[in-house]
């Protein structure tokens, strides 16, 4: 190749360099992507005969799909979700890092490494053994979180907790919670270190509460983290999965079928993958444009 | 300053530091209590895991949990095989990503960014949507039911955020030495691996021990490409074997749980600041 150039040369070094990640993206990825979308398109059930799979169908998924209540009530039941795991995760994981930086007075540096690590733990716990381990702990019998609230005379019986129509999604909510709030609180956290003492001091000198310090000051400061976090919370929980199929596998009566589980059931139970790419095109569809306005609005609000 | 203020930030001065102590008491006990009961409950027998009130300190705790699992010809294969999956994955996603991420940062433009940016909103589509035309795919090349078929699709969950951030890794090398030793008729391939590398090992670290732990919790992609029990990995093992089966033998349950989480524990422990600097350095950033 002597007759490129140095320039173009890099240029191929480099292009040839990329390859191997993007073939891996592309076709583990990308490519499943376009095809669950000409799925959606199409009769492709793993019942019945083989030739019937592949058929054009137009619409018709989405019509089916469309038709029932399924897809409004796991609509439903998922952004319930959403909207309390990150709203509750980001209350607690601010409070805490608030708590931590600054609340707290002297307080050590290396004190404050000791109680990150112990936040994040369940944070590395693997999701599977989370939701095993709180339904443990929700067992109706034996469970503890039914002995202590008994002892401490909050509940007069116990609770079903996963196997009652109103509790089972509440306790995939806390369970969530109990999941999720770490990250949430390391990012935080750590966003709040790299806020300069100056600002502090010269508002201290003025006489700013502690509220007004917080809003003029931490607040405008921890707007990237706050923009990031909160939207990395939002589509993890958004398809959240093994949570939910591990502690109530949808039940009871679908009260924590969420779109996920839904796409799921119709694929891999019902075995009908036209219905279920139907469905998941139409919430991935979503869940990008929501991604979209809402890099949209943050990029808006920072230009002011 | 007037009295009312004096007076207020006085107030602030206690109810400030009394607030934080008890908010963060009360998350840190909500987040480690059940980590605490994990563990305590797999020392117990069955028969006293059902005891009303139950034993907050176990006064005679057993092994024998342990040994059972240790026995446990079924759970030794899942553990087998979840390690071999995320090592393999961990090894590919960066060997792969160290390449994409190098040439992405030293193309130096506009495009590059984009392309980073593409590559991480990757992210946002789930696994439940792609899994079923993943099926048909790997149905299709027969690649269904196999460990490779694993490592492909969690190395690509894993490869765009390990490419973006060893991206922003290089850029903040200095280009200074690559360009010296470029004069010297270093070729490229060998400054990447003899100069770029060395200098990079917070950012090899936190991508290695990021890949290993999306792999090592991995559960739809097993419970879907995965048939055969042989080749299943920890958490459909788990969940498929002691939830059901066994119908809730919660002693065998909490154990497996701590054995489960016991590597992500120690790897977590002892790399935890390559990692925390890797993930805040990019959400800090923006």
């Amino acid at each position: 190749m002597h007759f490129l150039k140095g320039r173009d040369k890099n240029k191929i070094f480099y292009l040839l360099l990329m390859i191997p990640a993007f073939t891996i993206v592309g076709t583990c990825i990308l490519l499943p992507l376009v095809k669950s979308i000409i799925l959606s398109f199409q009769e492709y059930r793993m019942v019945g005969p083989i030739e019937s799979r592949g058929k054009w169908t137009g619409f018709s998924n989405f019509l089916a799909v469309l038709h029932g209540n399924e897809l409004s009530n796991a609509l439903y039941i998922t952004l319930i979700f959403v909207f309390f795991v990150v709203s509750l995760e980001f209350f607690f994981a601010l409070g805490t890092a608030l708590s931590l930086n600054s609340g707290i007075s002297g307080l050590k540096q290396s004190k404050k490494n000791v109680l990150q690590t112990l936040i994040l733990l369940p944070w590395v716990t693997p999701t599977v053994i989370c939701a095993l381990l709180w339904a443990w702990m929700f067992q109706p019998q034996y469970g503890v979180w039914n002995y202590l609230l008994l002892q401490l005379g909050l509940i007069h019986a116990p609770l079903g907790w996963l196997v009652d129509v109103s509790l089972a999604l509440p306790s995939v909510i806390i369970t969530a919670l109990w999941r999720d709030l770490p990250f949430m609180f390391l990012m935080l956290f750590a966003g709040l270190q790299t806020i300069p003492r100056e600002p502090y001091e010269a508002a201290l000198i003025d006489g700013a509460g502690t509220l007004r310090r917080f809003v003029a000051i931490t607040l405008p400061f921890l707007r990237n983290v706050i923009r990031t976090t909160l939207l990395m919370a939002i589509i993890t929980n958004f398809k959240q999965f093994p949570l939910f199929w591990t502690l109530t596998q949808g039940g009871p009566m679908d009260r924590t079928t969420n779109l996920s589980v839904l796409t799921y059931k119709k694929a891999f139970i019902n075995l009908d993958f036209g219905q279920a790419a139907a469905i998941a095109t139409v919430w991935v569809f979503g869940l990008v444009l929501f991604a979209l306005v809402y890099t949209r609005v943050f990029q808006s609000g920072e230009r002011e | 300053m007037g009295t009312r203020t004096l007076k207020s930030i006085q107030v602030q001065r206690y109810l400030v530091p009394v607030t934080a102590w008890i908010f963060s008491g009360i998350v840190l006990l909500f987040l480690l209590f059940p980590l605490y009961w994990m563990f305590v409950s797999s020392f117990k027998t069955n028969l006293s895991l059902y005891r009303i009130p139950p034993q907050f300190f176990p006064l005679n705790p057993i092994g024998d949990n342990y040994v059972e699992i240790a026995r446990s010809k079924a759970f030794l294969t899942y553990f087998g095989n979840n390690f071999l999956t995320s090592i393999s994955t961990t090894f590919l996603t960066m060997s792969v990503s160290v390449l994409a991420g190098y040439a992405l940062s030293r193309m130096r433009s506009k495009v590059a960014d984009k392309v980073c940016v593409g590559l991480l909103s990757t992210q946002i589509f789930p696994v439940v949507g792609l899994i079923i035309a993943l099926y048909t795919f790997f149905l299709y090349l027969g690649l269904l039911d196999t460990r490779t078929s694993l490592v492909l699709v969690l190395s690509a969950t894993a490869i765009p955020f390990s490419t973006w951030l060893l991206k922003g890794f290089f850029d903040d090398l200095p280009l200074s030495l690559e360009e010296a030793a470029e004069i010297d008729g270093c070729g490229k391939l060998r400054i990447l691996t003899d100069i770029v590398l060395p200098l990079s090992k917070p950012g090899l670290l936190a991508i290695g021990i990021y890949t290993f732990m999306v792999a090592w919790d991995d559960f739809l992609y097993c419970l879907t490409l995965i048939v055969s029990d042989s080749l299943r990995t920890l958490s459909v093992g788990i969940s498929m074997r002691y939830l059901g089966e066994v119908s809730y033998d919660w002693a065998q349950v909490t154990t497996v749980s701590v054995i489960g989480s016991a590597p992500m524990y120690l790897l977590f422990l002892f790399f935890q600041r390559y990692m925390v600097q890797g993930l805040t350095a990019g959400a800090v950033k923006g």
